[in-house]
Formats: C-alpha cells, structure tokens, sequence
C-alpha cells in the first residue's frame, strides 16, 4: 500500500469546529490511507456530519489543519475540494428533486470534461443501479426514498472522486436495501476508492470497513480495526449511546 | 372583426415585453429567493443606451445637455449594445447591493431594501445626467422597413412586430439555454439547493453573477424596446413596467419561466382589450386579473408549491 514517506490522503490534525456558541468539534486527527475504507461512527450530535462539511470546507474549523495528499485546504473552497477528488454524499440525500434522475448524474460530472468518459460512466452507473436507468427521465424527487440514495451514492461516483463522504447512506432504508447500499460500498472499495463512511448502523459499516473511528460529544473516544471494535464488549452501551444498560 | 387581430398582435407584443420584464425577476429569484427592486432601473438604462447610441441627442436639462455621440448604430446594433450595457449594470447592482448582504449572511429581505436603495440612486443617476424628458427612439432607425403592413384590412404596426418576434427569440434562446447547457443546469442546480450545488462543484458564485448578467440583457433589450415601440417617458418610465412585470411574475408564478411568459401574454392581452376610450384603467385591470387569479391560486398559474423553495 502506500509507503511510510508518503503522505496519508486526508488528514485532520486536532481540528475543533464550533457553530457559534456551540462546540461541535473538538481536536479531532484522523488519518485516511489512499484505498481505505473507515467507519466514523457516533450517536445524534456526535460530529459525524460537522467532521465530513469540515473537509470539504461547507464549515470553517476555528482551529488545527485539514490536509489533503499533504497540502492544507485552508484556503480551498468548496467547490474547489471537489476538483481535487473529494466526493461528498450529504446527508439526507439532497438529490435535485425537479431534475431529471439523468440530469442529476450529469451534474454529477458538472467540472468532468471528457465526454466520452462521461457517457461511459453514465453507462455503468445504470448498469450498477438498474432502477435508475429505467427512471432515467423521471424527475428525480418522484423515487423513492432507497432510489434517491442510490441516485445520491451514483452521482457522487460521477464525479469520479479520490475520496468518497458518505454521510448516513442508510438512514430510512429498509434493512434489505440497506444491505444493498453496503455491498456496493463494499464493491467500491474493493475497485480501489477510498471512502469514509459516516454510519449510525455500526453493524452494517463495520462489517465492510477496515478501521472504525467512534465520536462522542464532537471528540474521538474509541478508534481500531473493524474487527476489533466489532468485538468490543461496550462499543454499543458506551460509545454509541444505544440499547438498555446491561444489555448484550 | 378586422380590428381583433390588431388588438391580439397589440396584446402579444406588449405581453411579450412584459415577459421579458418578468423573466429577469424571475431568474435573479430562482437564485436567491429574493425580488430585485433595481430591475426596473435596469430597464430604464436599456431604454436610454439604446438611444443614445442610435445617435440621439441628449435635452438641454441633464449634465450631459447636447451631448450626442459621434456615432449612429443601426438599431439592432444598438439595442445588443444596450442589453450588454444592461447586464454590466445588472452585475454592479449585483456587488453592491447583493453580495456585501450575502458575504455576512444576512436575512435575504434586507437585500429587497437595499436593491430598492440602488434602484432609486440608478434612476436619479440617469436624471441628473439626462434631465427628466421623455425621449423617442424613431422607427426610421429600422432601415428600409415599411411603418406598417397591412394584414387583411388591419394596420398593424410594424414595430409590434418586431417587437413580438425579438421577444419570442429571446425567450426560445432562454429556454433553450436553461434546460439544455451545462450552464442553464447548473443554475437550476443553485436555484433548487445551492449547498448540494456547491458539493457538485458549481460554483454558485458566478452562476448568481450569471442570473445578474443575462436578467439585465433582458430587461435592457426590453427598455430598448419599449422605447422604440412606446417611448422613453424620463426616468421613472421603468417604474410602472417594474410593478407590472412583478404583478406578471406572482401571476405566472415565482420563479417559474414558462409562468412569466404565461403572465406576460395574459397580462398584455387583457390590457389590449380595453377599449382606447378606458385606456386609463388598463392598470387596474391587470391588477384585477392578478387578485382574481391569486384568490383561487395562491402560487401563480404555473408556480411550483411554496413549501420546496423557503
Ligand atoms: N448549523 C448548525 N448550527 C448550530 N449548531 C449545529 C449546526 N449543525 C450542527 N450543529 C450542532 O453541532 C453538533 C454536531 O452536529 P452534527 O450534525 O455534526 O452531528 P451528527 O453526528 O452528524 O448527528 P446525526 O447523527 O444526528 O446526523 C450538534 O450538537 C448539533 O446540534
Ligand atoms: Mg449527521
């Protein structure tokens, strides 16, 4: 993989972020290898989403350094991180519900100027997700809510990103489709993208992810392989706030 | 009966202004939610490019009393020249008034104020340079076209003609431009969510500065226009054309294109059917349309509902 020398793909170095009064960060670092896939888990209001608009710079951190193949993106808008390969799925979706499932991928490759590599990829992206190829000209708010993930997941790809932020691909989803979801994340993966998955659904991430970083309260309180923090005893009571004291 | 289709081409063409009026509003509002007030000042500064570079000469009141330029551009040169103009002036409403709100996050209705602000310094502008009279762009500036044709036994005027067709050019290109180009998408990208926008790479930036430029061109060529077809009545004369085309855009419905057209025409035509005797209450007219419609239609005859934009 890659050698001690060079530099990790993304790197967060003790970033803090605060929304007015509010602490939503605090001192965060964390490491992504180029191939990676990781798990940023965490409770409601843990951070997940702040730690993903932080690097793709929709908020500002009041302090530390977000560093890209090593170079600082301090001075980088957002639509110049996506430029640069970064790939940011947001929460809920946000597919443009009046365009055309066609039109949003297009736009998906809005700063691509190869053609032809772009009608390739549009392509395969229908061959990935058939339900959208037969929806092609539907305006995208008619799908359901599993069709606008997938649409959300193929329009990120289209951009062809380095990195791939995927903020909460499986909230609403019926458990079978959030199975869906996983395997052609973990497919991605296996095809070489590097993809940090912010998940509340810890099971369904950690299954397919290398590492695991757990937030609490806007700071990191537990981080380690996938299988490690699987087999942590207290990872679901403690760390993620879930199920009954006492419980499995 | 003959008279019907100089009334119906009469109400197309003055309709077709209007949507052209109503589309910059249109445009600016997709983007920001919010209406800019200096569109009718745009409007105006259209109308006076035009002839002043048509050759017109300047009246003994403003600054610049007697001026004319050296130059006398036919007038489609001329009326292209004002659009560009138009949308330059578009762009400095833009930055000044727009923008320094947006960088500090202001609430987006302070804009509304503070486009009104630039709107009224942009017309008195226009009077201290060119004095308060009205001005006439002479249709011997269409080289070679006859006055007015004679269509079955009905005089219609050539100038409503052109007038008709350069709208419906503009509103094809319009068209066209939003849902086919990469451009036009993207800004419908902005309009819809500019968050997402921005993290598909669009810069929402320039595609705000785009919606500025091409919603000046607009109301500039319209000015024009109008000042040809009508004329430039002194510096308020964009004012009443500025409510008119607002009532047209909350007719047709916020934000949307084919609504202005729609608006437009309606709005035109009603104003074509009163009799010249009551010309004096074509106004309330097309108010009255605008109540009627928006009692049993809140959101316009082709609005999108309110809930997705705010
Ligand atoms: N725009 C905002 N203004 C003020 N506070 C905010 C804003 N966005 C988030 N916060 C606060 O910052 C903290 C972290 O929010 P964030 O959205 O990152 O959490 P999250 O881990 O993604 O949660 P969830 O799982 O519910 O999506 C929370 O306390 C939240 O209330
Ligand atoms: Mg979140």
């Amino acid at each position: 993989m890659s050698t001690p020398a060079a530099p990790p793909l993304l790197a967060l170095r003790g970033v803090s972020v605060r929304y007015g009064p509010i602490s939503a960060l605090q001192d965060i670092d964390l490491q992504i290898q180029q191939g990676e896939l990781v798990a940023l888990l965490g409770s409601n209001g843990a951070g997940k989403s702040t730690t993903l608009r932080a690097i793709s710079r929709l908020v500002k951190p009041v302090a530390g350094l977000i560093e890209w193949r090593g170079r600082s993106l301090a001075r980088t808008a957002t639509e110049r991180t996506v430029r640069l390969g970064i790939g940011h799925c947001p929460e809920g979706r946000r597919v443009l519900a009046r365009q055309s499932v066609a039109v949003n991928l297009e736009l998906g490759a809005y700063l691509r100027r190869d053609r032809r590599a772009i009608a390739r990829d549009l392509q395969r992206c229908y061959e990935r997700f058939p339900r959208l190829g037969e929806r092609r000209s539907q305006p995208a708010g008619s799908l359901s809510g599993g069709e606008q993930q997938m649409l959300a997941i193929a329009r990120s790809l289209m951009g062809r990103p380095r990195l791939l932020l995927l903020d909460e691909p499986s909230l609403g989803l019926a458990p079978l489709l959030v199975a869906e979801v996983m395997a052609i994340l973990q497919q991605l993966h296996r095809e070489g993208l590097t993809i940090l998955l912010v998940e509340q659904n810890a099971h369904a991430a950690l299954a397919i992810a290398d590492r695991g970083v757990v937030l609490q309260a806007g700071s990191i309180s537990l981080s380690g392989s996938a299988a490690e923090l699987m087999a942590h005893p207290d990872l679901k009571d403690t760390y993620l706030g879930e199920g009954e004291p006492g419980d499995g | 009966m003959v008279h019907l289709l100089q009334i119906l081409i009469n109400g197309l063409a003055s309709g077709a202004v209007y949507a052209l009026f109503a589309l910059g509003y249109t445009l600016v509002f997709s983007v920001l939610g919010v209406i800019n007030f200096a569109h009718g000042a745009v409007f105006t500064i259209g109308g006076y490019l035009t002839y002043l570079l048509i050759g017109g000469a300047v009246g003994a009141n403003g600054l610049l009393a007697g001026l004319q330029l050296p130059l006398a551009l036919p007038f489609w040169l001329a009326l292209g020249l004002a659009g560009a103009g138009s949308a330059l002036v578009s762009l400095v409403v833009e930055a000044v008034a727009f923008r320094p709100l947006r960088k500090r996050q202001a609430e987006p209705l302070l804009s509304l104020i503070s486009s009104l602000g630039a709107g009224v310094v942009l017309v008195n502008l226009v009077q201290l340079l060119m004095g308060a009279e009205s001005y006439s762009i002479p249709s011997s500036t269409l080289a070679g076209l006859p006055a007015a044709l004679n269509l079955g036994g009905a005089q219609i005027r050539t100038v409503q003609l052109l007038l008709l067709l350069v709208a419906t050019l503009l509103l094809v290109l319009l068209t066209l431009w939003l849902e086919g180009s990469r451009g036009g998408k993207a800004l419908q990208a902005v309009s819809e969510d500019p968050v997402t926008a921005r993290l598909l790479g669009i810069d929402s930036g320039a595609m705000i500065r785009l919606a500025f430029a091409v919603s000046g061109f607009l109301a500039g060529v319209a000015g024009g226009l109008v000042g040809l077809s009508v004329s430039i009545a002194g510096p308020y004369f964009g004012i009443g054309y500025g409510l008119k085309g607002l009532g047209v855009l909350v007719l047709g419905g916020l934000g949307s294109v084919p609504g202005a057209v729609l608006g437009g025409l309606i709005v035109g035509l009603a104003e074509a059917l009163v009799p010249s005797d009551f010309s004096g209450y074509k106004d309330g007219v097309a108010f009255a349309i605008l109540f009627l419609v928006l009692l049993l239609r809140p959101r316009g005859l082709l609005g999108k509902p309110l809930a997705s934009k705010v």
